[in-house]
């Protein structure tokens, strides 16, 4: 019987629940194992980010891209986290940035499933909207 | 330009800059990780509701769509629009809005697409309100009976199948048998009958819509005509949402406590289109492919034309849907869902249409659930025994071969029957005021015009109108403004039939 990505991804997370680093080392060579049996490498892509969903789920984590102009410095990205903590009520935050020069000011930020759109960009659009009417 | 037009607008647009005020605020997003013929499935946008916008970020600007499916771990949205710029890994924002489009007193006279954008090379609609697609029809406790008569200018119609304010009419048929042409007569025939129009054009021919509305701006109807046009080439998203976006068009005026006149042409594509979405939405199909609720798809469309009472504006939306039948099977599928839930049908048959009698309505199997409560009383008196004697003409017209052998009053009944069927008989663009046909009807079902031979009624029928415009014109604009026929009317019409007789020649000769 096959297995689907979700099933894997589930059986993977609660084997390396309470276990130390040896343990799942021990843990991950014998699921890489079953996986080659059953021919079932192709889905490892989609295992891993899966497995990922449930274990920020789990302890709280939520991962957030912060896409801006220019590079910002570490006190503004430190007030995002802290603000991204805050309105998403995780326990932690995972931050990636990014530049993009095409939003010509301000800051995007993604996390789990909202974004906050306060680019220069999206105002100038709106602006442009609003004069039209 | 002078200088001080050109600082007034910077004037302006200084005030409009400085008083633009903009919120960032947080938006549900998602990703689009499929798309294709219409639809596109977004992960993400784990809290977004059923039926709400959704915004697709691409490069040339922004598509909308709406949310039709909720899955566990994704979202199928079909795609007001062309799919073609939308790319996998596209951001898709929530608007936290239902569909809407724009409604008001400018939509008047235009020509629009589902979402309210100009189609008639004309400036862009500056609407004031936006109504939702969606909506629940009034309930209960709002409506009325339907009592106003719809004069749909169509002799047969308006004497043996009535049409009311706030009912709902079908046209059925097969295809090129004169569906459009009834409607689009009753929408001419709406001027100065104080009603507003609004024609849905649902997978119709493009060349065919502009030949509808040419027509209806000759014949002066597009001043209180809408046409919301989806054509047979758009995506069949716009397809679905156009009838609902023409009744909210509708509901505006509806709120307003003024009437008006629906064309919803055809519904039968509607259908199709509604099969397409749900067909690659994986929706299980049903009898026929289509999904399990396109009952309700139809349903709830209809339902939200009604007759208001005093109390909520007194408007109402009268509906005629268009549905077309294949080899006049009315057993199919989408025919018999949409005649159970109209109240009544025009039926036209191809049997009538080649013999030469158009508009070919069977006035046998033509219903209308509402009948006299919605004509004038002087129609009512006129026409009240005009459908029974239709069908014992029906009935008896097998005996005619027997010519000689039938007792006289059979003859004369034959004989009455060929002139009523000659006098339902009607050109396209033509439609009769109401005290017009009430003089032909009172000249028929009196006997009046016996004596006119059968192949020349057409001609002394209009004879007459223009002769008894001349000769008893108060008489026909009391008929017309009061609705009633008094003694006196009755005696004055009389007069004027005898006249106008007179002046003829063709007259049959009675050998007694």
């Amino acid at each position: 019987m096959k297995a689907s990505v979700k099933q894997y991804a589930q059986a993977l997370f609660d084997l390396s629940q309470g276990k130390d680093e040896k343990e799942i080392a021990k843990v991950i060579k014998d699921f890489a194992k079953l996986l080659v049996e059953h021919n079932q490498v192709a889905k490892l892509d989609r295992i891993v980010s899966h497995f990922s969903l449930l274990w920020n789920r789990e302890n709280s984590i939520v991962e957030a891209e912060i896409v801006s102009a220019s590079e910002l410095d570490k006190k503004v990205v430190r007030l995002l986290e802290e603000y991204v903590k805050e309105v998403s009520q995780a326990k932690d935050v995972n931050i990636s940035s990014t530049e993009d020069k095409n939003i010509l000011g301000g800051v995007v930020i993604k996390y789990g499933d909202n974004i906050f759109d306060a680019s220069l960009r999206t105002r100038l659009n709106e602006l442009k909207k609003d004069i039209k009417n | 330009m002078s200088n001080n037009t050109k600082d007034f607008i910077v004037e302006q647009l200084k005030k409009q800059i400085e008083s633009f005020k903009s919120d960032s605020k947080e938006q549900s997003f998602g990703q689009v990780i499929q798309v294709g013929d219409g639809i596109a499935s977004v992960s993400g946008l784990s809290d977004v509701m059923m039926s709400e916008m959704l915004e697709f970020k691409t490069a040339e600007g922004s598509i909308f769509g709406v949310v039709l499916n909720l899955n566990e771990d994704s979202v199928g949205a079909i795609i007001l629009g062309e799919s073609s710029a939308i790319k996998e890994g596209d951001e898709v924002v929530a608007t936290k809005r239902i569909l809407e489009v724009p409604v008001g007193d400018n939509l008047v006279g235009r020509v629009v697409n589902p979402l309210g954008a100009a189609m008639d090379g004309k400036d862009e609609i500056k609407a004031d309100k936006f109504y939702p697609v969606e909506k629940i029809a009034p309930g209960v406790i709002t409506r009325q009976s339907v009592k106003e008569p719809v004069q749909t200018g169509i002799k047969a119609i308006d004497a043996m199948i009535p049409i009311g304010r706030g009912q709902r009419e079908l046209i059925i048929g097969d295809r090129q048998i004169g569906k459009t042409a009834i409607a689009i007569d009753a929408i001419i025939n709406q001027k100065g009958q104080n009603m507003k129009c609004i024609y849905v054009a649902i997978g119709q021919k493009e060349s065919k819509v502009a030949n509808i509305v040419a027509k209806l701006e000759e014949a002066g109807a597009m001043k209180f005509t809408t046409v919301v046009a989806a054509g047979a080439s758009d995506p069949a998203s716009l397809l679905y949402i156009a009838p609902y976006a023409g009744t909210a068009m509708a509901e505006y005026f509806l709120d307003k406590g003024e009437d008006v006149l629906v064309v919803y042409d055809d519904l039968s594509k509607h259908a199709v289109s509604y099969r397409e979405l749900s067909l690659l939405l994986k929706r299980p199909p049903g009898r026929e492919a289509y999904p399990g609720d396109v009952f309700y798809l139809h349903s709830r469309l209809l339902e939200r034309s009604c007759k208001l009472n005093k109390d909520f504006g007194g408007g109402s939306i009268t509906s005629l849907p268009i549905i077309e039948t294949q080899a006049g099977d009315l057993a199919a599928y989408i025919p018999t869902n949409v005649i159970s839930i109209t109240d009544g049908q025009i039926f036209l048959e191809q049997e009538l249409f080649s013999q030469g009698n158009r508009p070919a309505v069977s006035v046998g199997i033509s219903v209308s659930r509402v009948g006299s409560a919605a004509q004038v009383k002087a129609m009512k008196k006129v026409a009240g025994k005009i459908k029974l004697e239709a069908a014992q003409y029906r009935e008896l017209a097998a005996f005619a071969q027997f010519g000689s052998d039938l007792d006289d009053e059979t003859k004369q009944k034959l004989e009455r029957g060929k002139r009523l069927i000659e006098v339902f008989k009607q050109g396209q663009y033509a439609p009769v005021a109401v005290e017009n046909q009430v003089l032909t009807y009172f000249a028929v079902s009196n006997g009046l015009m016996d004596d006119v031979p059968v192949d020349r009624i057409n001609e002394f029928e209009s004879t007459l109108a223009e002769y008894a415009g001349d000769n008893a014109k108060s008489t026909l604009e009391s008929i017309a403004k009061t609705g009633q026929l008094e003694e006196a009317d009755e005696k004055a019409l009389e007069k004027v039939i005898k006249d106008c007789k007179d002046t003829l020649d063709y007259l049959i000769e009675k050998n007694d």
